[in-house]
């Protein structure tokens, strides 16, 4: 003899639906009291990623719904068709249902389809590009291994000024726009595969080297002040984890002076060193100096005759710092690979310091100074 | 009482005359079905190849070449390969029509004509080969030398090993191992050469023709 | 279930001292080769993993001061996660229980077989061989994207990458030489009755596995040719200075590398289709659905291939974003025959059962998850972050993995003669259980919050409580490892002799002793459904059996809960 499914004590299914409830109530808990919030992205920035964002409340519906009614119901099974002694008999053999089989692959199949039309009309919105690129704040993102250059370009495309480093704190490149603007990026590489992503933006694109990718965002208004990190998220080699760069959002004037002050700078040319001052030689190839140790006279300005010979992509400099290797004395602008500059130092006190790459601060880019 | 065993029975009979053992009632052999299978994943390896080629040639323009723009002439020495390979398929279909006739000695002489054809194929693609080095194309002189190069040399590693099968038959069936009745391997070598062929015809079309 | 104890030596004992297993041909010596090679490699790979946990446990770099190492360190270990473990053991489960299950005395071609297994050590040694290279092994992640695995200044000059293509291109001979192996088999050699359509589930899905084996592997094998003759003999296939270009090595590889998903987890599949229907003592609920949406996530499979490609820029991305919904929809189906399967069953809670549930309720979370992927907006802020690697851990994992284990702890018995210990089983799952969803559930956060894959060290402060998280559970994870090699190490010795059939089996490996003899059967009961010993047991064959694979015109008899030449208490007892 077995007991019939609809025979069995109504206990085991009252404990079984209990079960299921409960967990039904621990994840709607989760969500209301505010810890499920980490598994929301974090709080769009741009225009794209308010449409990306909202697309993804959706799916999560969906999902969480799909979720808790298999979940469910195979917590409900375990919890009620556990084999007991009295069970000698078989179960009722079935082998299918014709009906629930159908519904359960076209309700499916409509659930898709619906999810691949909304993604794509999403889609649609994320990826458009200003056929009219004069509108728009065209910059040219520069990859390499392991730093980002931000190249801003005028209305025609011409090239104005680079940005070679963060624009707040530690990292390896940093760009500026305004708010409420069409940003253009191109994306450019010369070496390896990266990815250009900032999550506030909800957003990545491969860098890939012989191809120009290219999108468009604009960020919110309200938005005008914050800093956004970004990162490298295509593995690029030893030094991918440390490719940070940071996206500054300024008001539109704010913007117009920064860009006009990088230009002014990129214009400006350098006053001659003063004579007599000593120069020294460093190189710099495969991401390392060619000296490890450097020394001047003391309480006298001195050069650095700095020469880049790594590639176009990979961006350098020089800078002196305490010997704590972390407070910065004196730093310079960065020169991109294939070039060459006199670097000015002023006069510095005896004593120990270290020069760094500040793009590539690792061991074969940091040295010391000595000042006697 | 045995614990659980399930009931028994033995096998029931088919009527009639029941196959040998390691025969199959019907159908193809597990050798050459397991030969059929395995130029199945040839066919699939050169499609990778041929995809590479293809999305190269669209890349690269002009294709080929402006440097290497006649090199690869189709009425050149390639043709005459080409005959040859394509004369060494039907010589080993001949092959296979002898032995399923039970004709050893026809079998033999057919088999060791396409072996020696496709020795001589092999010759004429390494004379080709040295050619086309001295015109400064090889693996490594861009685009259109490294696919060509891919292509035809992975072309020439598979028959190569076709030769080597040849060879292997053609001393079995010298040695009278082969019968009517009982010639599975001829079946799947020849199978393997025709396949081996067919990727050259492909390849002589696409690579010779199609620019 | 066996009422009496069995003497060991009812046990009957595998022919021959260590010589005989070098040079074994028999599928069931092989497959348990399999095996046991299969799981030293994931000992390996979890090593591997423990140590990019600790690293990643806190901010900081603790142990990878030259980074370089680190990226060696995830590299082989999915590359041996991958290759050398889970494609492996799931053909090592599937070599031993198909010639079994469809009555036939062995596999197709058994000097294959054996040839096919011996590569294995010797591509795990050439691939491991690279740590000791100048250089290191390879770098550049399993998937070994040019221009970074090229041979340039700041990629991979090194020999390590060169031997990672050798030992790949060998593993992917042995795998495609295999998936021929079973295809012959499972066509020619299945016992007479035994129709497609009364095939096991775990048959079927290693016969869609080996069509996959066939017919994908070369592709990766046709890549990393053209990846070496970059590298070494001066071409440009994906060089772009040179003409080539670096997506079109994503195309090839991703070509062959998602039916690799599937390969990974179908016969996973199988063996849950197997444990399920024994141990509620139902039928698998829509036997042909089933095999259909097997059939159908195959050919689909094919299809989808550039959706990890959907951040390139160079990917029609319409058409295989909605080929990857649409493959939501047969693995769907899959998983509500399952719990259909436990629906209104009589359960009994074995390990194999419970493994095979931890499969169920992990394994939806993976494919919900793979949906969010799916949808191309979202994947911009998704790929390459650690949403992905929760994913990819949930369905091989979770799914895989807990599948793995179900097939272990179910043939066992059948593969030693002996029953592996429940309550050490049971300890095993539940740490084991806990350990993955701690390691793995905080992962979605990581990767929704921003944090990307492969790097080696994480700025964020407010990252780190989620990869401490992660850590402790990759521990719980490996030490759940424990209680099963030591329940491994003490059942061989001392475990309880199993008999024949010791889960009331329904499929045909349960009809002859354990271990099997050399040939396999000595008598086959007769083939009429999907489950022949079932039908035996409870004397359906006696009866004539019905004309084909088990409908709904069941008798009457079994509908209601009787099988009627059952006098009063049931089945046999002893």
């Amino acid at each position: 003899m077995s007991t019939s499914p609809r025979k069995r004590p109504a206990s085991e299914a009252i404990v079984a639906g209990g079960v299921v409830l409960l967990l039904i109530v621990i994840v709607a808990l989760v969500f209301w009291s505010g810890a499920g919030n980490s598994l929301y992205p974090p709080k769009p920035a741009t225009d794209r990623a308010h449409e990306i964002s909202n697309l993804y409340n959706i799916v999560f519906a969906i999902a969480a719904a799909i979720f808790v009614a298999v979940e469910g119901l195979i917590i409900w099974s375990v919890l009620r068709y556990r084999r007991r002694p009295t069970d000698v008999d078989l179960p009722p053999q079935t082998h299918g249902n014709n009906l629930v089989e159908v519904l359960w692959t076209t309700i499916p199949t409509v659930i898709v389809l619906f999810l691949f039309v909304i993604s794509w009309d999403s889609l649609n919105k994320v990826d458009a590009v200003s056929s009219d690129l004069t509108k728009t704040v065209q910059i040219n993102a520069i990859a390499g291994q392991f730093q980002w250059q931000f190249e801003y370009l005028d209305a025609n495309g011409k090239h104005l000024a680079t940005q070679t480093r963060p624009l707040t704190g530690d990292g390896s490149g940093g760009m500026a726009v305004p708010v409420g603007r069409p940003i253009h990026v191109t994306l450019t590489s010369h070496d390896v595969i990266h990815a250009w992503y900032v999550p506030r933006f909800l957003f990545k694109r491969d860098v890939v080297p012989g191809q120009q990718n290219h999108f468009e965002f604009t960020v919110d208004a309200d938005e005008a002040g914050q800093t956004f990190h970004g990162q490298c998220a295509e593995l690029c080699g030893t030094f991918h984890n440390a490719m940070h760069f940071d996206v500054v959002a300024m008001t539109g004037a704010d913007f117009d002076a920064w860009l006009a002050k990088l230009v002014e700078q990129a214009n400006a040319t350098q006053p001659p060193p003063p004579s007599g001052a000593p120069i020294l030689k460093v190189e710099a190839k495969n991401i390392a100096f060619d000296v490890k140790t450097l020394e001047v006279a003391a309480n006298a300005p001195f050069v650095i005759d700095f020469k880049n010979d790594d590639p176009s992509s990979i961006t350098h400099d020089v800078q002196i710092r305490q010997s704590d290797g972390t407070t910065v004395i004196q730093e310079q602008a960065a020169i991109p690979g294939g070039s060459e500059q006199n670097y000015q130092y002023n006069a510095l006190p005896a004593g120990t310091y270290t020069f760094i790459c500040s793009i590539h601060p690792v061991a074969n880019m940091t040295g010391t100074l000595t000042v006697k | 009482m045995t614990a659980d065993a399930p009931t028994m029975t033995a096998i029931a009979q088919p009527e009639g005359h029941a196959p040998a053992v390691g025969h199959a009632r019907g159908g193809i052999s597990n050798p050459i079905l397991g030969m059929i299978l395995f130029i199945t994943s040839e066919v699939m390896f050169f499609s990778g190849l041929f995809a590479a080629y293809f999305a190269t040639r669209a890349n690269n323009h002009p294709w080929p070449p402006d440097v290497f723009k006649d090199i690869l002439d189709p009425l050149g020495p390639i043709i005459v390969a080409t005959i040859i390979l394509i004369t060494s398929s039907f010589t080993c279909q001949f092959a296979v029509w002898s032995i399923r006739r039970g004709d050893r000695r026809g079998f033999v002489r057919n088999i060791s004509i396409t072996f020696v054809l496709g020795i001589v194929f092999l010759l004429m693609q390494a004379f080709d080969y040295t050619i086309l080095f001295g015109e400064g194309m090889t693996l490594g002189s861009g685009p259109f030398g490294t696919t060509y190069f891919t292509l035809t040399g992975f072309h020439g590693a598979h028959v190569f090993g076709g030769v080597l099968m040849l060879g292997v038959i053609l001393y079995r069936g010298g040695s009278g191992q082969f019968s009517a009745k009982h010639h599975d391997a001829v079946e799947a070598v020849s199978l393997y050469w025709h396949f081996v062929d067919v990727v050259w015809i492909l390849l002589f079309s696409i690579l010779y023709l199609l620019p | 279930m066996a009422t009496h104890a069995l003497s060991p030596a009812a046990i009957p004992a595998y022919r021959g001292g260590l010589l005989e297993w070098l040079t074994t041909t028999d599928h069931k010596k092989i497959g348990i080769m399999y095996v046991i090679n299969s799981f030293l490699f994931f000992l390996i790979g979890g090593v591997f993993a423990l140590l990019v946990r600790t690293e990643l446990a806190v901010p900081g770099i603790q142990i990878f001061t030259n980074e370089h190492v680190y990226n060696e360190a995830f590299s082989i270990h999915a590359t041996v996660m991958i290759f050398l473990f889970i494609i492996p053991m799931l053909a090592g489960l599937g070599n031993f229980s198909v010639p079994l299950m469809i009555g036939a005395p062995d596999m197709a071609f058994p000097r294959v077989n054996a040839l096919s297994f011996w590569m294995l050590p010797l591509g795990g040694i050439l691939l491991l061989s690279g740590f000791l290279t100048p250089g290191g092994a390879a770098a550049a992640g399993w998937t070994s994207y040019p221009p970074l695995s090229e041979k340039l200044a700041q990629s991979s000059p090194g020999p390590g990458q060169d031997l990672w293509i050798a030992a790949l291109i060998l593993i992917g001979t042995s795998s495609i030489l295999g998936g021929i192996n079973f295809l012959v088999t499972i066509f020619k050699m299945r016992a007479p009755g035994m129709t497609l359509f009364r095939m096991p589930i775990m048959v079927w899905t290693m016969l869609v596995t080996s069509v996959l084996v066939v017919m994908a592997t070369p592709v990766i094998t046709s890549a990393l040719v053209m990846l070496y003759i970059d590298r070494n003999l001066g071409g440009s296939f994906f060089l772009p200075d040179q003409g080539g270009m670096a997506v079109l090595y994503q195309n090839v590889f991703w070509f062959y590398s998602h039916p690799a998903v599937y390969v990974m987890v179908l016969p996973a599949m199988g063996v849950i289709s197997e444990v399920l229907p024994v141990f509620s003592r139902k039928p698998l609920f829509g036997y042909r659905a089933f095999i259909f949406a097997t059939a159908g996530i195959g050919a689909l499979g094919f299809s989808v291939w550039a959706h990890h490609m959907f951040t390139t820029g160079a990917v029609f991305l319409p058409f295989f974003s909605l080929m990857t919904f649409l493959i939501a929809v047969p693995t769907g189906v899959k998983m509500f025959n399952w719990v259909f399967t436990l629906f209104r069953g009589q359960l009994t809670f074995s390990t194999p059962l419970i493994f095979a549930i931890g499969f169920l309720t992990m394994f939806l979370i993976g494919g919900i998850n793979g949906a969010f992927s799916a949808s191309v907006p979202i994947d911009f802020a998704l790929q390459d972050t650690y949403w992905v690697v929760a994913h990819l851990h949930y369905v091989l994992f979770g799914g895989s993995v807990f599948g793995m284990f179900a097939g272990i702890y179910y043939w066992f018995p059948k593969m030693t003669g002996r029953l592996l210990d429940e309550g050490l089983g049971k300890v095993h799952f539940v740490l084991m259980f806990v350990g993955f969803n701690l390691t793995f559930f905080p992962m979605h956060m990581l990767g929704i919050a921003g944090m990307p894959r492969r790097i080696a060290d994480y700025a964020d402060p407010s990252w780190t409580d989620w990869n401490l998280l992660a850590t402790v559970g990759g521990f719980m994870i490996a030490a759940s490892m424990l209680p099963f090699l030591w329940n491994v190490f003490i059942s061989l010795r001392n475990g309880k002799v199993a008999g024949d059939d010791p889960w009331e089996g329904n499929t045909l490996e349960w009809a002859t002793s354990s271990p099997p003899p050399p040939y396999n059967f000595d008598r086959l009961p007769e083939i009429r459904s999907e489950r022949p010993v079932f039908d035996a047991r409870h004397g359906l064959v006696a009866h004539g059996g019905h004309g084909g694979p088990v409908e709904e015109e069941a008798p009457k008899a079994l509908e209601e809960g009787h099988v009627d030449n059952q006098g009063p208490g049931g089945p046999r007892d002893g």
